[in-house]
């Protein structure tokens, strides 16, 4: 009796093994090729090769792209174009042509996941909407400009304000006129920079697109001294 | 077989010469006669083997010759390869075989120093061979196995490798670039 | 009764052919020799690698059947016998399972004999055998790592070509015969699956053969005692003495504890197998996909972390000669002593010989799993800056980090935990060089630092050195060091408001 009951369990196993074999933990995964453009293909891609210096929240050195109110303002063909060219001393192109790893396509891809992840509808920032800001760069008046600076940025930004100062040559040197446009215009919350339409100082209101413009025109003039 | 059965036989010495004779061979064969015998059958197995092995030993031998050629091999039009810049390149090696599939397929690293002069390097780091990568931005190769790194022109930066990469020979001809490539590179190449 | 005229039918054919072949004189001996009563669960390694070679044997020549041995489907197939030929993964998993088993328990098996001193007379050529049994099942495990033809396999066999060019003089043409020509290829995996399946399984089976022979004729070696030595003139006699008035038979006494623990084993692998699956294949192997980070398989791991820490000035002397060494003091261990004491107890030089190299390949494979010399290929753009050091930095600092990630600073130097360990971590650099020392140790590099310095600007350098000045730990302000207190390429002053620099 005892036999036949240990019997019976030993095959109950085996049948069990057997139906269940392609069930097992080790069983392998039948391989899935990764979709370009896919929601799994973008995050994988952002993570590899972007998220070193476009994090999201106080993380990473650059702008962050896991950020809604930067897909709010940015358009999808300066992105794409930024990503495929580069831009300024630090960010490589990423495009094929220019020694990247990415297709066209898959810049396209990567842009249009990226947005549909984290952005929402696409912005060709064309017509610019009231209390909205042209997603490009727009050249303005040096000279306005150093008057912006000097009432509404350089209580912080000054060459020995607190937050450090964004008139340093060797600063300028190293960010782009669109670079320095981004700065002003997402700021990094998390860090205490404030966007371009939050109060500030004499700007109850923040700035406008034009003080905006002069300002990084100004800016833009240190570079060089 | 038979003569697993006739075990007396065998004292003859006729089993192992593979002479027609050995069943029921009789005894009273004369001892000169036997030795004759031995020294025949081992002569013919002895020349018979050595031909033999010829063939064999030439196959097995064979891929030690280097009677395979490098060949030009064409990396495209000059204009992938920009000024002062280094970019990925691939081709298929000229020594294939058909059952190669796509371990044919070859790597390499080609700079432009300036329009019409290059550098071309193998992918394969000179400590073990494992393939280097070009970082754009720092303007150096290194290696995920064991850490070689090596500087734009090709020359050792830090690392265990002996010496600095492969390069390939160059030419260019109807605007396109042409490498002399092949066999996997080694240290024997000149640097 | 019915049983008994069975068993009586049954004896026919078996005398039939016991008449015809002898089968059961021969077997006999081995069965119920004699073998000592000390023999306990310290003699059950050997079985258990014989009872995983098997398994080898029989899921091999399966495997064989559905494998195509040739570089353009070699890795197609192997997908193809993961998912879709039913129990193809599960026969996959335990060839490849079953294989590190062998040699686990041959080491460790090996390891015992070494220990107990149980190469010793008359059992020299036991040891010398299992000697060649090593190299023969460790190079069926390199040769079946090749049979997977992935991206591992491949630069595998780049790191064994690149080996074996360095032989002076026929290094080429013995490169040649490795890889069945001049490029890793087709010729290359059918020259290592002939070895794989006929010349390496035939000549482990002969070994194994010889191996178990030997066993037979010398007896299996009693647990060694202190004072019990060794005389090779009287040992025989006086083994087989006790033997016969001590010794119990292999069968069924002994073999019980090797039937327990190999029984154990076989559940234990199928256990791995059916829940950790096959290995690989990995990526396919096309060479020209080169984000690939190629290791070898365990057993090899320890090889791979040996060749990265030699010293480069005479790492190709120690590549080629050490193995050959190697594997002559292996050989000579039986003839550099082959009488006297065996315990352990009596013999703490070999204790400690065993020990060391337990420990140097141990801590070598676990190197090698971490290869801390490799660069993390995509640190830099994978791994973002951590947000403790990025708050409350100047814009010039911060800048700094970009620099720091983008011109792959991270693939080497770990920030906040997270990236190479080829450098050392920077995250208190601040606290061990000043900013004068930052600009040199980057310009110049050394220490197996590349140079920086004709790829960075002066805004660059001054950025990085601004970023790497702010790293130090969190309560302690400033730098120990003498001259790192003075002014950071931006200033720190305190603020000075309204005053605008032109």
């Amino acid at each position: 009796m005892m036999h036949l009951r240990v019997a019976s369990v030993f095959l109950c196993a085996m049948l069990a093994i057997v139906v269940a074999c392609e069930r097992l933990p080790g069983a392998p995964k039948a391989s899935i090729p990764v979709v370009v453009g896919s929601p799994s293909w973008t995050l994988a891609t952002f993570n590899t090769n972007c998220r070193g210096c476009h994090s999201q929240g106080a993380e990473g050195a650059a702008l962050p792209l896991v950020n809604p109110g930067y897909w709010k303002i940015a358009n999808d063909d300066q992105i794409t174009k930024v990503i495929a060219l580069g831009q300024g001393v630090s960010m490589p192109g990423y495009l094929d042509e220019n020694g990247g790893p990415f297709s066209a396509d898959e810049i396209d891809a990567l842009v249009k996941g990226m947005r549909s992840m984290w952005g929402g509808e696409p912005h060709d920032g064309n017509p610019v909407l009231p209390g909205t800001i042209s997603p490009t760069l727009v050249v303005g008046d040096a000279v306005a400009g150093a008057l912006v600076f000097e009432s509404a940025c350089a209580n912080c930004h000054g060459a020995n304000g607190p937050a450090g100062s964004v008139t340093d040559p060797m600063y300028l040197r190293l960010i782009s006129d669109q670079g320095l446009w981004s700065a002003v215009v997402y700021g990094r919350s998390e860090l205490g920079s404030p966007p371009w339409n939050s109060p500030m100082p004499n700007h109850p209101n923040g700035l406008t697109p034009t003080e905006v413009a002069d300002v990084v025109s100004w800016l833009a003039t240190k570079r060089t001294q | 077989m038979n003569d697993n059965a006739n075990t007396p036989e065998k004292k003859n010495g006729c089993a192992g010469c593979g002479c027609g004779e050995g069943n029921g061979a009789p005894t009273s064969r004369s001892d000169a006669r036997r030795g004759f015998m031995f020294k025949l059958g081992a002569g013919l197995l002895g020349i018979g083997g050595a031909l033999a092995a010829i063939p064999i030993v030439g196959y097995v031998l064979g891929p030690a010759r280097t009677r395979y050629k490098n060949e030009w091999v064409d990396l495209g039009a000059l204009s992938k390869f920009p000024g002062g810049q280094t970019r990925f390149a691939t081709f298929l090696n000229p020594i294939r075989q058909p059952t190669d599939g796509d371990s044919a397929k070859t790597a390499c690293w080609v700079r432009c120093i300036e329009s019409g002069k290059f550098q071309v390097f193998a992918i394969n780091c000179a400590h073990l061979g494992c393939p280097v990568h070009w970082f754009e931005q720092s303007k150096l190769f290194m290696c995920p196995c064991h850490g070689g790194v090596y500087y734009q022109d090709g020359s050792r930066a830090a690392g265990p490798p002996p010496r600095g990469l492969f390069e390939y020979k160059w030419k260019v001809e109807g605007g396109k670039l042409l490498i002399d490539a092949g066999r996997l590179p080694g240290l024997e190449e000149s640097a | 009764m019915i049983l008994a005229r069975i068993l009586a039918l049954a004896k026919i054919p078996i005398e039939w052919i016991e008449l015809r072949t002898g089968a059961i004189a021969f077997s006999k001996p081995m069965l119920f020799h004699h073998v000592p009563r000390s023999a306990k669960w310290w003699y059950v390694f050997g079985s258990a690698t014989l009872m995983f070679f098997t398994i080898q044997i029989v899921t091999g020549v399966c495997l064989g059947t559905m494998y195509a041995p040739s570089a353009a489907q070699a890795w197609e197939s192997l997908r193809y016998i993961d998912e879709d030929v039913p129990f193809g993964w599960m026969l996959r998993a335990l060839h490849g399972w079953s294989s590190t088993a062998m040699v686990v328990m041959m080491v460790i098996h090996m390891l015992q004999v070494f220990l107990h001193g149980s190469f010793k007379f008359p059992r020299e050529l036991n040891w010398i055998t299992g000697v060649f049994l090593l190299l023969t099942v460790l190079a069926l495990a390199f040769t079946g790592q090749v049979m997977r033809w992935d991206q591992d396999a491949y630069w595998g066999l780049g790191i064994g070509a690149a080996i074996v060019d360095r032989v002076p003089i026929f290094g080429d043409q013995m490169r040649g015969l490795l890889l069945g020509g001049p490029i890793i290829g087709g010729e290359t995996l059918n020259r290592f699956f002939a070895l794989h399946v006929f010349i390496l399984p035939g000549a482990a089976i002969a070994l194994v053969g010889v191996h178990m022979t030997l066993i037979i004729k010398n007896g299996i070696s009693e647990m060694p005692k202190p004072g019990a030595v060794v005389v090779p003139s009287t040992y025989r006699k006086e083994f087989e003495e006790r033997m016969e008035k001590t010794g119990v038979p292999f069968f069924p006494d002994a073999v019980q504890r090797d039937m327990v623990f190999c029984g154990t084993c076989l559940i234990i692998l199928i256990i791995l197998a059916a829940s950790f699956g096959p290995f690989g294949p990995g990526g396919m192997p096309d060479p020209t996909l080169i984000d690939t980070n190629p290791r070898p398989d365990y057993p090899f791991m320890w090889i791979f972390g040996a060749v990265s820490l030699l010293p480069p000035a005479s790492e190709t002397a120690i590549m080629l000669i050490t193995p050959a060494i190697g594997v002559l003091i292996l050989i000579a261990v039986p003839f550099l002593s082959n009488s006297g004491e065996r315990a352990p107890s009596r013999r703490p030089g070999m204790v400690l010989v065993a020990v060391f190299v337990v420990m140097a390949i141990v801590a070598l494979t676990y190197e090698g799993v971490t290869s801390p010399w490799s660069p993390v290929m995509d640190a830099w753009s994978s791994l973002a800056t951590p947000a403790q050091f990025i708050k409350g930095r100047t814009p010039l600092q911060v800048q700094g980090a970009v620099v720091f990630q983008s011109v792959q600073c991270r693939n080497c130097h770990e920030l906040g935990g997270f990236g190479g360990k080829r450098g050392p971590a920077l995250d208190e650099i601040s606290t061990r060089l000043s900013p004068d020392q930052l600009v040199r140790q980057i310009q110049q590099g050394g220490g197996n630092m590349p140079a920086f310095g004709k790829n960075l600007n002066s805004a660059q350098m001054s950025a990085l050195v601004a970023f790497l000045g702010t790293l130090r730990p969190e309560n302690e302000p400033d730098s120990k060091i003498p001259g790192a207190n003075l002014p950071l390429p931006t200033s720190m002053s305190p603020p000075d408001r309204g005053v605008l620099t032109r």
